[in-house]
């Protein structure tokens, strides 16, 4: 709580006096003021990770430039026995499927421990929606359909994220086999790992932060999904889609696994705008890929793997990033004379999983799941708006 | 009519569009003027259901049927993948080969190897021989609705292939051997979707640019820019660009070629990065190029500078040797430009 005192004292010598005056009171007296504040204010109540950040980096908590940027520097992928943690069933369900990836702005009033209640509203909502004609025209779908929440329990990794939320919608009238489990419609879930500390904790106490939104199944369902979520929890969602240096980030943190976990192959897709456009796909050999990302590392007589805790070891730095990209590239270029910095960055893959710039991925591996889900809620929160 | 060939028809009046349906029909001619008259070509489903009754009327037979595919193929070849092989090593009497005695041998071969195999034989307006197989094994009738095409243009190397399974590749390549008089056959590493294209590239059958010793004069009209210095050094670098472009990839309409695959197996080479550079092993990956027309996506790389000039041997060597597969490896200390590529 110190903490947090010290930020708002702070805010509201800083220049936005009136938001700040808000949002500090609401975290003092959470239920009524906050309230009456999104009443009367249509935005402030959205606290943005960005304006946090602002603030909060003039005061020294966070390094003034790059705060509002991606990361420049983040902890190498470490092997995570996740099935220790999560539910193996539950862990199949979001692998191997290609998600639509949205940002979602604070959750107000968002209780864990009501996913029978939602399950009914978003069930009732749905059929709603569909009785006024207005949306649902999903072809397996005659019956009404049957909305399902569950926390996947143990996808945290800090005490400040929130446990990740799973919704499922089944088709009520299709008859489940004996033995088999019924397949969802659509499927959709909302996560936060490793969520900056210092924006999750300047949240007023009503607002749960998922900020990750993940969905795969009829765009119509998504789209209700979406606006029951809008009604009842005053969030807004927008489409996240993974930017040039995200995609590189990727790049290098899966290579980087390779010495644990197989990659098979390192695939990246290029567009190059000419007409008609060309696509370009470079797919590099798993261990050659890591062997030159390995010749790359900044201390290269200290091994990656070999450093267990040490800051040189696990870190890696948006340095190394860019130089193995331009190993690549150039590689590339010494055969071809052409220059993929032409080009835009469209697809990453490796045995690990999917990602394209257009915000969908796929995870086809749950060992190194957390470090790609945490490239993508930082995604996800700085893509919030302001 | 039995029933393969009904469904062999079926299928066939599905694929054709219903714009085309009219056209492909009187080309083929088999029905008679009152059939003619009575089939709604306005209401496609009707049209269908009509010519299957009038097919079952005439008593047609898989004969007929095939003969309509084959003429619907011939005109409409860009359905799938055309894969080209060459023949080498020709026999002193290759270029004097008829039509009639191919023909011939080619189904007798054939049917040597394979005992349940149709194979029908067609000559097309611009040359080409178009060969329609439908297999079929000892044990089981010809499969009409899976047929290897093959096109060959005779007194010239080339053969075009679609539909062709691998275990059905050594029958082919064995009976084309024996009866265009070659010695042997290989797969010329090029294919796409568009068959003109390929046999185009193949047979250097586009418009092409020559190396001149004397680049055409600049035009020198404008000269109120700001510094007609500089701007005279881009238009000759721009100029040099697209002309190197040209002499590359040629000119005017480019065979249609969708994509090149490279599979390189070289070494690493960095100043900057010495324990790649020395690593013995080659760094292993492929890269392909995919558009919609790759020559015209590539040449336009080449003329607005994203790719330097002079154009790699790599990307050249797509019209050069009209191909679109490679493998690529270092031979001995080639310096980096002068890469080898080397046959699969």
């Amino acid at each position: 709580m110190g903490k947090r005192d010290v930020q708002i004292c702070f805010r509201f010598g800083s220049g936005t006096p009136d938001m700040e005056r808000h949002r500090s009171s609401g975290a003092r007296t959470p239920l009524n003021s906050a309230l009456v504040q999104r009443r009367s204010r249509s935005k402030s109540y959205r606290l943005s990770y960005r304006s946090c950040l602002g603030a909060a980096s003039r005061l020294g908590l966070t390094p003034a430039l790059t705060a509002r940027r991606l990361n420049t520097s983040r902890r190498a992928p470490k092997s995570h026995n996740i099935s220790e943690k999560v539910s193996v069933e539950q862990l199949a369900l979001l692998l191997k499927k290609e998600w639509k990836l949205s940002y979602v702005t604070p959750l107000y009033r968002f209780r864990h421990t009501q996913m029978r209640g939602y399950s009914r509203q978003l069930s009732a909502f749905i059929a709603a929606e569909k009785h006024q004609g207005l949306a649902v025209d999903v072809e397996a779908a005659q019956g009404s359909f049957r909305a399902s929440f569950s926390v996947i329990q143990g996808m945290t990794e800090t005490d400040d994220d929130a446990e990740t939320i799973l919704i499922q919608i089944h088709s009520k009238s299709s008859f489940p086999g004996q033995d088999e489990p019924q397949r969802a419609l659509w499927s959709g879930w909302l996560t936060c790992v490793y969520g900056n500390p210092e924006y999750l904790n300047s949240l007023p106490k009503d607002f749960t932060c998922l900020p990750l939104f993940c969905s795969s199944g009829s765009e119509v369902l998504t789209n209700a999904v979406k606006s029951w979520f809008q009604l009842t929890f005053d969030c807004c969602f927008g489409p996240l889609e993974i930017s040039h240096t995200s995609l590189q980030w990727l790049v290098a943190l899966w290579t980087n696994c390779h010495a644990e976990c197989n990659i098979q192959h390192l695939k990246m897709i290029w567009s190059v705008p000419v007409v008609p456009p060309l696509q370009i796909t470079y797919t590099v050999d798993g261990q050659d890929a890591w062997e030159l990302w390995n010749s790359l590392r900044r201390d290269p007589q200290e091994e990656g793997e070999g450093g267990k805790d040490e800051e040189a070891g696990s870190n890696i730095d948006i340095m190394e990033v860019e130089r193995f990209m331009q190993g690549l590239k150039g590689h590339f270029y010494r055969h071809f004379r052409l220059d993929l910095s032409a080009g835009s960055l469209k697809q990453v893959s490796t045995a690990l999983g999917l990602a394209k710039c257009n915000g969908r991925m796929k995870i086809s591996n749950s060992k190194y799941m957390i470090a790609t889900l945490t490239l993508l809620t930082e995604c996800a929160l700085l893509k919030m708006p302001m | 009519m039995d029933d393969p060939s009904q469904r062999l028809l079926r299928r066939l009046l599905r694929r054709i569009p219903a714009g085309n349906l009219k056209t492909t029909l009187e080309k083929w001619g088999r029905l008679t003027a009152a059939q003619w008259r009575t089939i709604d070509f306005t209401q496609t489903k009707s049209s269908i259901v009509q010519m299957l009754a009038f097919c079952a009327e005439n008593e047609f037979t898989m004969k007929h049927i095939t003969e309509l595919e084959m003429m619907y193929v011939i005109d409409n070849p860009n359905k799938g993948m055309w894969y080209a092989f060459q023949l080498i090593d020709p026999e002193a009497d290759s270029q004097s080969l008829e039509l009639t005695q191919f023909k011939e041998q080619f189904k007798s071969h054939l049917c040597e190897l394979v005992r349940n195999v149709s194979v029908k034989i067609k000559k097309h307006t611009d040359e080409a021989v178009w060969i329609r197989i439908a297999w079929g094994d000892s044990y089981s009738r010809p499969n009409h609705l899976k047929p290897t095409y093959i096109v060959h243009h005779l007194q010239t190397p080339y053969v075009f292939v679609t539909g062709l399974s691998p275990k059905q590749r050594p029958l082919v390549s064995q009976a084309l051997v024996l009866s265009s008089r070659y010695h042997a056959i290989k797969a010329a590493n090029l294919s796409g979707r568009n068959l003109t294209a390929i046999r185009d590239l193949l047979m250097k059958q586009y418009q092409q640019v020559f190396p001149t010793r004397f680049p055409s004069p600049l035009s020198e009209r404008n000269q109120s820019v700001s510094n007609p210095q500089i701007e005279r050094e881009h238009a000759g670098h721009k100029e040099n660009r697209l002309q190197m472009a040209s002499e590359t990839f040629g000119d005017g309409m480019l065979p249609q070629l969708q994509s090149s695959v490279y599979k390189l197996e070289t070494k690493f080479r960095d100043r900057a990065n010495q324990t790649m550079t020395e690593r013995e092993e080659p760094f292993k990956c492929v890269v392909k190029f995919a558009s919609t027309n790759l020559l015209e996506s590539l040449k336009l790389c080449v003329s607005s500078g994203i790719a330097s000039t002079p154009v790699t041997p790599l990307l050249s060597s797509i019209p050069l040797k009209g191909r679109n597969y490679f493998v690529i490896t270092d031979n001995g200390p080639a310096p980096s430009s002068q890469m080898p590529l080397s046959q699969n």
